[in-house]
Parts: C-alpha cells; sequence; structure tokens
C-alpha cells in the first residue's frame, strides 16, 4: 500500500485529471494506470467530437443540454480547450443527425468518467483504496 | 447505416468495459473476466432493447 497524502494534498493531486486524463494517478505512482485512463478517456471524448456531439454550454436554454454541459464539463480542461477551438458548437451541428446523438453520449460518459477518476484518485491518495 | 450503429454500440462498450475493468482490477485474470462481463451485458443488453424498440415501434 502506497504512503497517504495529507487530506489537503489529495484534493490537489486528485484535481489534477481536470487538466489531464489520469494525471492524478499518474502522480500518485500508477503510471501504467493512468497511461490506460488517458488512453480511454481521451479516446471517448475525441470520438465523441468526431461523431459531431455537442459540447454543450451551460447557459443552454434547454435544460437536457444544460445537464449534458456539467457532465461534460467533468473533463476540464479538454472541454474548455474544445469549446474555445468551437468544437461541438450547436449553431453548426445537425441535431436531427443520428450520430449526434451517439457523439453526445460519447461526450458526456468521457465526463462521467473523467469525474470517477478525481474521486478514485481522492480514495487512493488519503489510503482509502490500494 | 445499421452497420454503423452497431460499430458504435461496440466501441462505447469497449471503451467503458475497459475502463471500468481499469478502475476495478489489478490481477490480469480479474480484469479480463470484468471487461468480457461488461461487454457482453452491454451490447446484449443494447441490443435486445434496440429489437424491442424496432418491433414494438411498429
Amino acid at each position: 500500500m502506497t504512503e497517504s497524502f495529507p487530506r489537503w494534498k489529495a484534493y490537489g493531486v486528485s484535481l489534477l485529471t481536470l487538466l489531464v486524463p489520469g494525471l492524478s494517478h499518474w502522480f500518485i505512482g500508477r503510471r501504467a494506470r493512468a497511461g490506460a485512463f488517458f488512453a480511454l478517456v481521451s479516446g471517448t471524448f475525441l470520438t465523441g467530437v468526431l461523431l459531431h456531439g455537442g459540447l454543450f454550454p451551460f447557459s443552454s436554454t434547454n435544460w437536457l443540454f444544460r445537464l449534458g454541459s456539467v457532465a461534460e464539463m467533468g473533463m476540464g480542461a479538454p472541454y474548455v480547450l474544445g469549446r474555445a477551438l468551437g468544437w461541438g458548437r450547436l449553431d453548426l451541428l445537425d441535431t436531427a443527425d443520428i450520430m449526434f446523438g451517439y457523439g453526445n453520449t460519447f461526450l458526456v460518459t468521457a465526463g462521467l468518467m473523467n469525474m470517477l477518476l478525481i474521486m478514485d484518485a481522492f480514495d487512493i491518495a488519503v489510503g482509502r483504496k490500494e | 447505416m445499421i452497420q454503423d450503429h452497431f460499430l458504435t454500440l461496440l466501441l462505447f462498450s469497449v471503451l467503458v468495459a475497459l475502463f471500468f475493468a481499469t478502475l476495478n482490477h489489478r490481477d490480469r485474470r480479474g480484469f479480463w473476466i470484468s471487461a468480457g462481463k461488461t461487454l457482453g451485458w452491454m451490447v446484449l443488453g443494447s441490443l435486445a432493447l434496440a429489437y424491442l424498440m424496432f418491433w414494438t415501434g411498429r
């Protein structure tokens, strides 16, 4: 079992995943897992973008899109970067396209996966999990 | 188009199954058993639901 971090440091380390998926696990010393998480979460996110899913803004008037934006924000920096680069802009997407729905599913799932990674990294950092 | 639907479903299921197997298992055997079970349930469950919707939607 790895040496546990003080709680304040565990919060900081676990939030690193918001910069790059898997970065927290890398810092904790789970290098192989970190690489796998990076590939899986980034792959899910990029597939969503390539399938023309929407990166929803929180200011959306549609409550379902707003809910989706909360999940997608779990990606952290890639979400912000994607929005800044104009990926998944709703005004440029065909929302009637069946691939729009699939793309959204990938993007929302990637955000939720990243949130789970934050919690997992926190548990490892405080010594709750090996 | 149905092939695209299926490939998308398969890709999504593979990514999710590998993610949860990596999250919850450290030993190789447990990893593959968990990934296989999740993948199987996701693919079969999704197909069952899709065909149910297809048949009842006519």
